[in-house]
């Protein structure tokens, strides 16, 4: 019984996950601007790998499942933390003086 | 989770990967280019977890969450650089 509902909810889960990434990469094709495509990046750093790696509840592995929670708390932790880095660098591009030697 | 949704989900985020490196190409600015590399990070995690879950050996794991962590760091440093030149600055 334990056993189907954790199927049935990882499965879903692990549907979600793909749904969530294949919209952000649909985004990321389409958008032109740095900003609007770090936006519909966001959508898969943060929920669409959380989904994803929470589907591991359907493997009933306990240290498969240990790990996944692993990498869901440092996906919580560093997402934000790359995106707003990356944010303010095209802000700061965007704003004017073009001090780097890339691009 | 049926074996053959695995395999199908595998399939399908190599080809998310695949327009993930499309992005990579069609990026007109360095920073473009930094959000699709991050991009492409997260989705290789996805792939090791789907693998781990596939084979049920938590091993793979490992690897995706320290790609994590790298993709934590050299996504900051990159972005620090090309926002002033320097990480420390």
């Amino acid at each position: 019984m334990i056993s189907l509902v954790l199927d049935v909810v990882g499965t879903a889960l692990l549907l979600l996950g793909l749904v969530l990434l294949t919209i952000s990469l649909v985004g990321l094709l389409r958008l032109k601007d740095t900003l609007s495509q770090l936006h519909a990046q966001g959508l898969a750093t943060g929920p669409g790998v959380i989904a994803v790696l929470a589907s591991s509840v359907a493997t009933e592995n306990a240290s498969i499942i240990t790990f996944a929670a692993l990498g869901i708390a440092f996906v919580v932790l560093t997402s934000p933390a790359s995106g707003h880095a990356m944010a303010k660098a095209a802000h700061r591009r965007d704003a004017g003086e073009d001090l780097s030697p890339g691009s | 989770m049926p074996d053959w949704l695995l395999v199908a989900a595998l399939v399908w985020v190599t080809l998310l990967l695949v327009a993930g490196g499309l992005v990579l190409l069609r990026a007109r600015d360095a920073v473009q280019r930094l959000v699709a590399m991050d991009l492409l990070a997260v989705l290789v995690i996805a792939l090791l977890a789907l693998l781990s879950y596939l084979l049920d050996q938590p091993y793979y794991f490992d690897a995706a969450v320290a790609l994590a962590l790298l993709s934590l760091v050299s996504t900051v440093a990159a972005a620090r650089y090309l926002s002033s030149g320097g990480p420390f600055e």
